[in-house]
């Protein structure tokens, strides 16, 4: 695989989302693309559907994009994206956004593709913190 | 397994243990001890993992007791591994030797 997935991470936060990014290049995986899909149109706690739709463009290298939202509303605002752009290289996945943004990207940096960038998310749930 | 009493007995940093089966082409292995310099934290299992993905062989992260795949990023945190712990390192197939030499330099790099 030439280029990694893409990750974005949608939040109700824009800080929430940008600091999990900046997380997610600490831990290894600065050769991944992560986007930052955080917070509502013009600012404040919320989601924005062009936000996200943008993200999901600037992650995508050809290997595929995982979305992981952090919840509610992120859920929805992403599948509304998804509905009007459907594409089979880009899914959402039901993870732990910290454990599974991390799982993903460190998968992705691996070079895996996205059925295994994806599993490593969900498969977070499963992994014991202590 | 003898390897393994081996090196919880004398843990060093450098110990390296050979299984004594030779002459068949069984799958390689290969065990070595580290003693941590540093908390296994996010950054380091990061890169262990990155790591761990490179080889063939099949690898195990021993320590106190818990196994885990190098490979899973939040597995290997999950161990709680401190500064000055003994972690064990093992491996079977072609590039045991090279798995486990691999890892073994990152965990003694980590800061």
């Amino acid at each position: 695989m030439d280029q990694p997935v893409g990750i974005v991470l949608v939040s109700h936060s824009a800080q929430l989302a940008a600091g999990l990014r900046e997380l997610l290049a600490q831990i290894g995986s600065d050769t991944v693309p992560v986007a930052a899909a955080g917070g509502a149109p013009g600012g404040g706690i919320g989601t924005s559907y062009d936000l996200i739709h943008a993200a999901i463009t600037e992650v995508d290298h050809g290997a595929g994009v995982l979305v992981l939202p952090d919840l509610g509303s992120s859920v929805l605002t992403t599948r509304t994206v998804l509905d009007d752009h459907p594409r089979p290289d880009v899914v959402m996945v039901d993870a732990p956004f910290v454990e599974g943004a991390v799982a993903a990207a460190v998968t992705a940096a691996m070079g895996a593709d996205l059925d295994a960038v994806a599993h490593a998310a969900k498969e977070a749930r499963d992994v014991a913190k202590l | 397994m003898s390897p393994s009493s081996e090196t919880t007995t004398t843990p060093t940093d450098t110990e390296a243990v050979r299984t004594a089966d030779q002459g068949t082409h069984s799958p390689a292995e290969f065990e070595l001890a580290v003693t941590l310099p540093a908390n296994l934290h996010a950054r380091p299992a990061g890169k262990l993992a990155q790591t761990a993905a490179r080889f063939s062989s099949s690898i195990r992260l021993d320590y106190a007791g818990k196994s885990v795949n190098p490979t899973g990023v939040l597995a290997v945190m999950s161990l709680g591994a401190t500064a000055g712990t003994t972690v064990t390192l093992r491996a079977q197939g072609e590039d045991a030797e090279q798995a486990v030499q691999a890892l073994a330099a990152v965990l003694a790099s980590a800061e």
